[in-house]
Parts: structure tokens; sequence; C-alpha cells
């Protein structure tokens, strides 16, 4: 693979860097405007910001138009794909659009199910799954070939994402479905945010002594609480997320109108601990509709400034 | 079997309004077993049809039959002079039965009384729960005979996602997730090595995707 | 009260919940029952309901045995379902659920039948007969 054509995270991710990556969610609408602001929210402070592609399955602008947004205002992108509305024809399309356009980052995922929002009467799609999905995305970079082995003009060669959920069900399978992702072909995993601590850490110490993290750079998520409500209601109403008891009392220790500073305390405590772990080798921050945050986060954190790459020309053989 | 569920009475009514003289036909077989469609159904609605005309001050005349099966010429023709009797014909069977009945006595009006809904077993008394997708190329082997197409939401066959709760799908907390289920079940076969083999993307072919589809066995043809 | 009208009344009961010796004559002054013995009240199919009124029934009650104590063990249970389904009909067809009742009854409690009988007797004498029978012979 040509150096040049490496996304800045591939390269901060190469040499070592503790990465920052951040979310941004498309608006509902396509005013274009809102995209570039959170995008301002952001610069400086995220090495690369994932964009979603309607997520929750409610209908917004594309992943890939918001990208272009944010590239051209001189941030990276990371596109996210799911495969619950596009088929297999539809996204190779995608990936070589994006490429295009020089994304050079991808995340895939398979989405949440339509039933849960904005259009439950549409038709999924399903076509592939997302370890497919990431399988084509490694296939086309390592061998130039489309799915069906047809050998492209100008090759995408993306950087590839995919999740992980260390605290969902079943726990004892999640290091096997890890390294299957990783053999498909993930370059590097975002987790689900974390903040039961001591599971998390039993989730990075097997995935790497299964050599796991040798392999893949995984960057752990972390989300600011903003209040006690909003801590009981993600601990018993989204699936996947684990916030024990002693976080949730400490949001209730104290008044109402101090409970995001505890939240971010809670968050930046977090992070110290995973800068210590072995095998984690970036935070990727997601506070979705409180972008504001993020430069908050990584500032007391102490993680500025961002490490910059020198201007590489990012070719368009 | 194939599950169903009749329609409600307010739009049959609707359906077999322009109608006097209807033929209430149902079927012995699927619909028989998931209590929709059988001899018994047939009964109970001819019953409730006339009621619900008399309220509106109408009179309605119904003939009621049921043959085995709607989805054979043997069986249907059985119904010959019954539909030569009647001015159409309201079909209790499954969407394949209405269709062959409507194919064999084109002549009269067929209208269907149950919407098909799955290919299904009964999970216990009142629960039918759908379990084939007809993917036309069966890989049930390979996950301890429980099938990620149908029962998994979003079809993964390198599942699960990481939506499930306590073994529940995301969906609806009252579906177990496949996922969960294979696992325990390749568990306890001692094959939950099958998992670690990466399941490329399905040839969607041989499915409904492909188009409608026909199987034609030529040592059955004489 | 309409004069005149005598309400009809279809009584489906399994054969420990009435017993053959039970004498219904003393109600028969202000309705017409009409008693219909069947092996377990389990077997109070849709369609029997349903053409007892078309027969002409203003009300049709169903006697089964206390739960617990039906001796092909959930034959009421069975029978409560059916009513319940054929209740819902009878609100979609127009005709109305409240008058088909189901009653648990002691085993040959000739008292209690009556009671049932009398209270859904005075109960039809202050609405309007079900609609006409379409004509089903008994």
């Amino acid at each position: 693979m040509n150096v040049t054509n490496q996304s800045k995270l591939q390269q901060l991710l190469k040499k070592g860097v503790f990465a920052v990556t951040a979310e941004c969610g498309p608006p509902r609408g396509a005013n274009a405007g809102v995209i570039r602001k959170k995008g301002e929210m952001l610069r400086g402070y995220a090495d690369a910001v994932n964009v979603t592609d309607n997520q929750t399955a409610i209908v917004r602008m594309s992943s890939t138009a918001a990208c272009v947004h944010l590239l051209q205002m001189g941030l990276e992108p990371v596109m996210q794909m799911v495969t619950r509305d596009r088929n297999r024809i539809a996204l190779q399309s995608d990936i070589m659009g994006a490429y295009s356009l020089v994304f050079r980052n991808s995340f895939v995922i398979p989405g949440d199910h339509q039933t849960f929002c904005s259009q439950p009467d549409a038709m999924n799609v399903f076509d592939i799954d997302s370890m497919n999905l990431l399988h084509m995305v490694k296939t086309i970079r390592e061998e130039g070939k489309d799915m069906s082995g047809f050998d492209l003009d100008a090759p995408p060669s993306m950087f590839i994402g995919a999740a992980a959920n260390p605290f969902a069900d079943p726990l004892d399978y999640r290091i096997i479905r890890l390294a299957k992702k990783i053999d498909a072909g993930a370059d590097f995993i975002q987790t689900q945010c974390v903040y039961n601590l001591q599971r998390f850490k039993d989730w990075i110490t097997m995935a790497s002594e299964d050599g796991l993290t040798e392999k893949a750079c995984i960057l752990a998520g972390v989300t600011p609480l903003k209040s006690a409500r909003m801590a009981e209601y993600m601990a018993h109403n989204v699936a996947g997320i684990d916030i024990p008891d002693s976080v949730i009392r400490r949001m209730k220790g104290v008044p109402g109108e101090k409970a995001a500073r505890e939240g971010l305390n809670i968050c930046l405590e977090t992070i110290a601990e995973l800068r210590q772990m072995h095998g984690i080798h970036g935070i990727h921050i997601m506070a979705i509709e409180n972008e504001e945050k993020v430069g908050e986060i990584v500032e007391a954190a102490r993680l500025m400034p961002r490490p910059e790459i020198a201007e590489t020309g990012v070719s368009h053989a | 079997m194939i599950v169903g569920e009749q329609k409600k009475l307010a739009e049959i009514k609707e359906i077999v309004a322009p109608y006097r003289k209807l033929l209430l036909l149902g079927c012995g077989t699927c619909v028989k077993t998931c209590f929709a469609g059988g001899e018994d159904e047939v009964a109970a609605l001819a019953s409730a049809l006339r009621l619900a005309f008399k309220q509106d001050g109408r009179d309605i005349e119904i003939e009621e039959l049921t043959v085995e099966r709607q989805c054979e010429d043997e069986f249907i023709q059985e119904a010959a002079e019954a539909v030569a009797r009647n001015d159409a014909i309201l079909s209790l069977a499954c969407g394949a039965g209405v269709q062959d009945i409507a194919r064999r006595f084109g002549n009269v009006p067929v209208l269907p009384g149950v919407n098909t809904t799955f290919i299904g077993v009964l999970e216990k008394p009142g629960l039918f729960t759908e379990e084939c997708s007809g993917c036309g190329d069966c890989i049930l082997t390979t996950f301890g005979g429980i099938c990620p197409i149908t029962r998994c939401a979003k079809k993964l066959l390198n599942g699960p996602c990481g939506g499930s709760r306590e073994g529940r799908c995301e969906v609806n907390p009252d579906t177990e997730c496949a996922w969960q289920l294979i696992i325990d079940r390749l568990r306890a076969l001692k094959q939950l090595d099958n998992l670690k083999t990466y399941m490329p993307a399905k040839n969607w072919r041989t499915s409904h995707a492909g188009g409608p589809r026909k199987l034609f066995r030529e040592d059955l043809a004489i | 009260m309409r004069n005149g009208f005598k309400p009809v009344i279809t009584v489906f009961h399994c054969v420990k919940s009435l017993g053959d010796e039970t004498d219904l004559s003393a109600l028969e002054d202000n309705a017409e029952i009409r008693s219909i013995k069947i092996p377990c009240s389990s077997m109070v199919k849709d369609v029997f309901l349903l053409r007892a009124f078309e027969a002409g029934a203003d009300a049709v009650v169903v006697l089964v045995c206390p739960e617990g104590e039906c001796r092909y063990v959930d034959g009421n249970i069975r029978a409560k379902k059916r009513v319940q389904r054929v209740k819902n009909l009878l609100d979609e067809i127009g005709i109305g659920s409240e008058r088909l009742g189901i009653f648990n009854m002691p085993s040959h409690d000739e008292a209690a039948v009556s009671h049932i009988i009398q209270k859904t007797a005075s109960e039809l004498m202050a609405r309007e007969p079900a609609p006409a029978a379409y004509g089903v012979k008994l």
C-alpha cells in the first residue's frame, strides 16, 4: 500500500501516538451549516471524526456528503457504513466514491434495526453483514478486485474500522468475535463507551493475550454523563452499556447543577486509567449533541496539542 | 406449517359486500393447524357474517365447504360444483391456495380471508413462531439447527451484533436473540468452533431475491 | 319492559355444572330456556355459540365447573378462552359481548343456576331483543 495514501489517523497510530477520535452526527435535513458548526467545535481536538450513517435508523444527511463537508474544512473524516440500508452493490460503489473524494477511513457496523426509528415501515437490506463488509473493503485494498472478482481501476485503499462491545452479551464469546473481525479486515477498533473499568480491563487483557492488540489498534470509547437521569436511562435501556452502581451513585450524589461536571470528572478519570492500560491505542469520544464538550475533555485530559502529519500530498492515482 | 391469521370481520365484510351468494372455502392443512381457515373457522366465520349482515338489514347466502388443500388441483376440483352455484369465493387458505383457486376458477372473483405471514412452528399452545424464510440453501448444519437468516433480525451470518440484552433481541424484548441461542446450542454440542470460521456473504440467488421461484421435478412429470 | 317479550336464553352446560335432574320450569315464566348438554364445557365451539344467536337466542349462557375442578383438567379454561373470543366477535358484529356470559358453577347447584338465569333474564328485559334469527332451526 502506497504510504502517501494513508490517512492521518493511520499514520499517527503507526507512530504510536495515543489517538483521539470523535463522533459527529449529520443533521435531519440538508443544512450543511450544522455539520460545519460541529466540525469547528472538533477542529484541532480530534485526529479524525466519525460521521454516522443514518444512526438509530433515523433519516439524516448521508454520511458521504457530511464527510465531504468536513473534508472541505480540512478535517479528517471516518465514513461510517451500515449494512442495514444498502446492498453489496451500493456499498462497493460508495467505497469507490468515498475514496475518489479522498476519504481514507471507513468504519463498518450492521446498524440499528429500522423498527426503532423514524421509518419503521421500511424494508431493510442486510444483504451482507458487517463482517462481510470488512472482508470486502480489505479485499478491495489488498487484491484490487471487487466482490465479483473484477479488477478495479484505482482500487480504494481504506483504513478500516469496526466496533467492539466488551460489555455486551455473551461476554465469553466477545474475544472470539474480536479476533474474527480483525482477521476479516479490521485495522482499528472503536469500543462501546467505558464506565465499567474492571470489565474493560478483563476484556483488553484477554485480547492482549491472544495477540489481538498487536494486530489492530484499539480505541476505547468514552461518553461524558450529563445527569443522573442519563446514567440511569443508559444503564437500563440501552443494550450493551454497562454502568456500575458506583458510577450511578456518584452522579446521584451531587446536586443537579453540578451533575455535568461530575460526569466530566468521571470521564477524565476513565481516560487517565485507559492511558495506563496496555493495548489501548487511543480514545473515541462519543458526545453526540454534546460536541462542545470534546475540546474541554481533550484539554483537561492533557492530550493537547494534537500532533500534525506533514502534508504528504495524498495522490489520486 | 404456513402460518396466517384470519382478517378482521370488518375487513372481510367489506371485501364480500358486493356479493349475494358466497362460497366460503376452507383448507384442511396449514391454516387448519394454525386455526385460521379450517372447517371450524369456516363455520364460525359464516355464522358471524350472517349475523353481521343481518344487523345491517341485509341478507347473504353463504355456502360452506372445506377441502383438504387448496394448493393441489386434485383437491381443488372437489369444489367445482359449489363454485358454479356462487357469485364469489372467499378463500381462507394461505396466499398460495387463494391464487391456485383463482387459477382454476378464474371466471369467479376469488377473495382472501386470511393474512398469510410465515413458515413456522407451534412453539407452545397459542404461540406460533417464524423459523424458516426459504432461502433455498440451508445452512442449519453450521448453526446447530437454529437459522440466523430467519431468526436474527439482521440476518447476520457472523453474529451476534452488540444489541442483545440478556439474550433478547434489540428489536423486540419478546424475541430471543438467535445468536445467543446458536452459541448456547453449539456449546452444548461442543461445536462452538464452528463460529470461528468466517462465513462469506450469502448468495441470495436461490432465495426470493432472485425472483419468483419454480421447482421442476422431471422424475415426477408424467 | 316490553310487553310480550319473553327473552330466549340458550344455556350450554357440561354434565357436572347442570344435572339432568335439575328442574328449570320455575324460570320459564320469565324466559324461554333452551339447554344444550355437552360432555365438557370446553366443547363450546365458536360456531355453536354463534349459531345459538342465529337460532334466536337473546343471550347465551355457558356454565362451567369451578377452576381446578374440571374432570378433564383444563376444559373450563379452554371454554373461557373460546367464550372471550366469541365475545370479541359479537362486539365486532354489533350484537354486543354482554349477551354472552360464562359462569363457574359448583357441581349440581340448582340454586346457583337459577340465580344466573334469572339475572340474565332480567337484564335482557331491560333491553332490545337480539337481531332476528337467520332461520336456523334447532
